[in-house]
């Protein structure tokens, strides 16, 4: 028989978004309750597919990541009863999953202004988990049965990319590719989001920007519930174009064109002297350099300091105050 | 890192060929499989059996609601899985899954209305096993009553097989056991004397647990016709308790007559415990629940995988429920000599089939893979694969 796979799910559970997205004025508005039938459906559809397979659920809410439901917990006390027409293991994910998450959103606190929602912790928590489940600390041999080949990572995101979070996803992407983990994405509401495009793509997963919301179970089970050792053979839809920009790590702005540092390769918008990350010294030549090269800024207004009088080295001469301070 | 060249994905899938139920259900008629895919619990049993390709397109097609054309469904796989997925729609047409009328494909309606209940968690048919009142005078088994239990009817048939009827295991199987495998053909009577094993039976032993199982099983299935049982009954009983859960109690009432029959054939081989016959509960034991999976269906020993494990040995280990949580349990020397740290008469009893022994301590057999033993295996109807530890799957 075909080995065992394992899926952790990442749900966007931001209350404003979803808030905007179950508005009539969309084309196909979605509300969060049918997207929960239709997400606990699908999870279903995975734990039916092999007696072995394994489900984690993560949800990312403003300012915090919850473990909903993980299989490898041991059944909570007050278990739903058993039911005649139920298949006992899905009851107790769904149960788990909706009570958890009814319990976290009327935990949510009414402050002002909402705090971003934290994907990617919620992104480096299932990590964890797939690194602790794929490599259990008491070896039972070369053969275990119960060793999960291709985890993989499945995100459902509502929300736009936060560029402060550029740095941990990219160091998230990094550690999927060494633990062989296959993040796919599924933009549910809201803006293309940069950074899971790239996630996507760097560890082979698959990118969908859904149209037609009412049909998300479809959406779902045609392209993500295959295991990756299945995938080699269905056609799954891939991104042909990736925005690749990425942000900068001084002022966290997404850049088209930058610098970067020849040592560590942390990305400025702006040459600076001594490299945050790695502390490498650039000489001062270079950096003139690099500032003649600059492309032209937005043209600035006239201010006291800028005379007119010398229009042709304006431009140029813009940071110059600031390498000329240094020694 | 050494650039081996990746397996192709045809590779990678059609490593396991189709489980074994499949041609027995591939052969009932179409009345028949429309009749057991009135029930939620069989369909979803029948759907882990499946390959994964069968299991994508049959979720694929699920949610829809009108029929599909077959030129917009071969789409769905790149061209080199062309022979995977003519290979998968045809175990699907011949299960009565998919159904084609014109050029368009779509299930079987009656599959499709069960499947989605299952996976909704709706339905009306209470095929998922009706759980029986908490007992307040006597507990619910426990796991390990279940699992002792299940372990000592299992080995109460194997033993009986190996040693041919002449063994000093305390019990013997019951009649209708021993007529089974009879008539399986893994045990014949010569002469009219008692049972003696064949070389069919030789093969059986060295195989899984599971794999015997549903060995067994299948034949029980066959046998079903001429002892006036319904077939489609028989195997959603089966499907049914694929699907319950270990260790909890379950009424006999909801069952038809035939399932109540079935019931004392199922205590013979360990797949259902009952405090006495006529009890109105049952539960059933890991035999039963993992009839669709491949986790172990015995609690097995901890490590009996070492370089040099023979199949034969390993299977050995995990038929009967040693609890060593050391590694090594058998080693096997370029000497040919084989050491095993057991005390267990069964498994000794078939290590025997194979290897001379030579000394017996309390708990380490010690025997040679001789070239007389090998032959006697070979006489008996063992093949070399079966031994040979390096075509060790």
């Amino acid at each position: 028989m075909e080995k065992a796979s394992h899926l952790s799910v990442i749900v966007d559970l931001s209350p404003t978004q979803w808030h905007l997205s179950a508005q009539p004025s969309n084309p196909y508005p979605l509300s969060i309750q049918s997207f929960l039938s239709q997400l606990l459906a699908f999870l279903n559809t995975h734990v039916a597919a092999k007696h072995e397979n394994t489900l984690a659920v993560y949800g990312a809410l403003p300012g915090k990541s919850v473990l909903l439901y993980s299989s490898s917990d041991p059944a909570p006390e007050n278990a739903p009863a058993s039911d005649a027409n139920a298949f006992t293991p899905f009851k107790l994910v769904d149960a788990t999953v909706v009570d958890r998450i009814m319990q976290e959103f009327e935990a949510v606190s009414e402050a002002e202004e909402e705090a971003p929602c934290s994907l990617v912790s919620a992104l480096a928590k299932a990590l964890c988990y797939i690194n602790r489940i794929t490599h259990p600390s008491t070896s039972a041999g070369p053969e275990d049965p119960n060793e999960l080949p291709d985890p993989r990572i499945l995100i459902l995101s509502v929300s736009p990319d936060l560029s402060s979070s550029y740095i941990p996803i990219m160091n998230c992407i990094f550690s999927a590719q060494k633990l062989k983990v296959t993040i796919d994405v599924c933009k549910v509401y809201g803006p293309e989001t940069v950074f899971l495009q790239q996630a996507a793509h760097l560890t082979e997963g698959s990118y969908i920007h859904l149209e037609r919301r009412d049909a998300l179970l479809q959406y779902l089970v045609m392209s993500f519930l295959a295991p990756p050792s299945v995938r080699g053979v269905l056609a799954v839809p891939r991104q042909e174009r990736i925005d690749f920009r990425a942000a900068c790590f001084c002022h966290k702005n997404i850049v088209d064109i930058g610098f970067v540092c020849s040592v560590c390769l942390s990305i400025f918008c702006q040459p600076v002297p001594v490299c945050s990350t790695c502390r490498t010294k650039f000489p001062i030549k270079t950096l003139q350099r690099l500032n003649a090269s600059r492309p032209p800024g937005p043209p600035r207004q006239a201010t006291p300091q800028t005379s007119p009088a010398k229009p042709s080295t304006n431009g140029h001469r813009g940071f110059g105050p600031e390498l000329n301070g240094r020694p | 890192m050494p650039s081996a060249q990746p397996p192709s994905p045809e590779a990678s899938i059609a490593q396991n060929s189709p489980h074994v139920l499949l041609p027995f259900l591939q052969s009932q008629s179409q009345n028949a499989l429309t009749r057991l895919y009135q029930r939620p619990s069989s369909c979803l049993s029948i759907f882990r059996l499946l390959a994964p390709l069968s299991k994508q397109l049959v979720m694929n097609l699920l949610w829809l609601d009108s029929p599909v054309l077959a030129g917009t469904m071969a789409a769905w796989v790149v061209l080199d899985g062309k022979k995977l997925y003519d290979e998968a729609l045809n175990t699907l047409m011949r299960l009565h899954i998919l159904q084609s009328s014109g050029a368009k494909l779509a299930l079987n309606p009656t599959f499709k209305a069960s499947m989605r209940q299952a996976i909704t968690c709706s339905g009306t048919t209470g095929s998922f096993g009706v759980p029986a009142q908490r007992d307040d005078k006597r507990d619910a088994p426990s796991v390990e009553t279940l699992d002792g239990y299940a372990v000592q009817r299992w080995e109460t048939i194997l033993h009986y097989m190996v040693s041919s009827g002449q063994g000093q295991y305390p019990t013997k199987p019951t009649q209708g056991v021993l007529y089974l495998l009879q008539r399986s053909g893994l045990m014949a009577s010569y002469h009219g004397s008692t049972l003696q094993i064949t070389s069919s039976g030789f093969q059986f032993l060295l195989y899984s647990p599971r794999d015997q199982l549903w060995d067994l099983l299948l034949q029980y299935l066959h046998m079903v016709e001429e002892r006036q049982m319904d077939l489609v009954e028989v195997l959603s009983f089966f499907f049914m308790l694929s699907t319950m859960e270990l260790g909890r109690e379950y009424s006999t009432e909801p069952l038809s007559e035939t399932q109540k029959a079935m019931l004392e054939d199922l205590r013979d081989y360990g797949l259902v415990w009952q405090r006495k016959a006529s009890s109105k509960r049952f539960s059933p034991t890991r035999l039963a629940t993992t009839l669709t999976s491949v986790s172990p269906s015995l609690p097995t020993a901890g490590g009996s995988r070492n370089p040099g494990s023979a199949p034969g040995a390993s299977s050995v280990a995990n038929s009967t429920g040693i609890n060593t949580n050391d590694h090594g349990f058998i080693v096997l020397e370029t000497n040919y000599r084989v050491y095993a740290y057991t005390d267990n008469p069964l498994q000794i009893a078939v290590l025997n089939l194979f290897i001379t022994l030579k000394y017996r301590f309390p708990n380490l057999v010690v025997g040679m893979l001789t070239r007389e033993s090998v032959r006697r295996a070979l006489g008996n109807g063992i093949s070399a694969e079966q031994i040979s530890p390096e075509t060790a799957a």
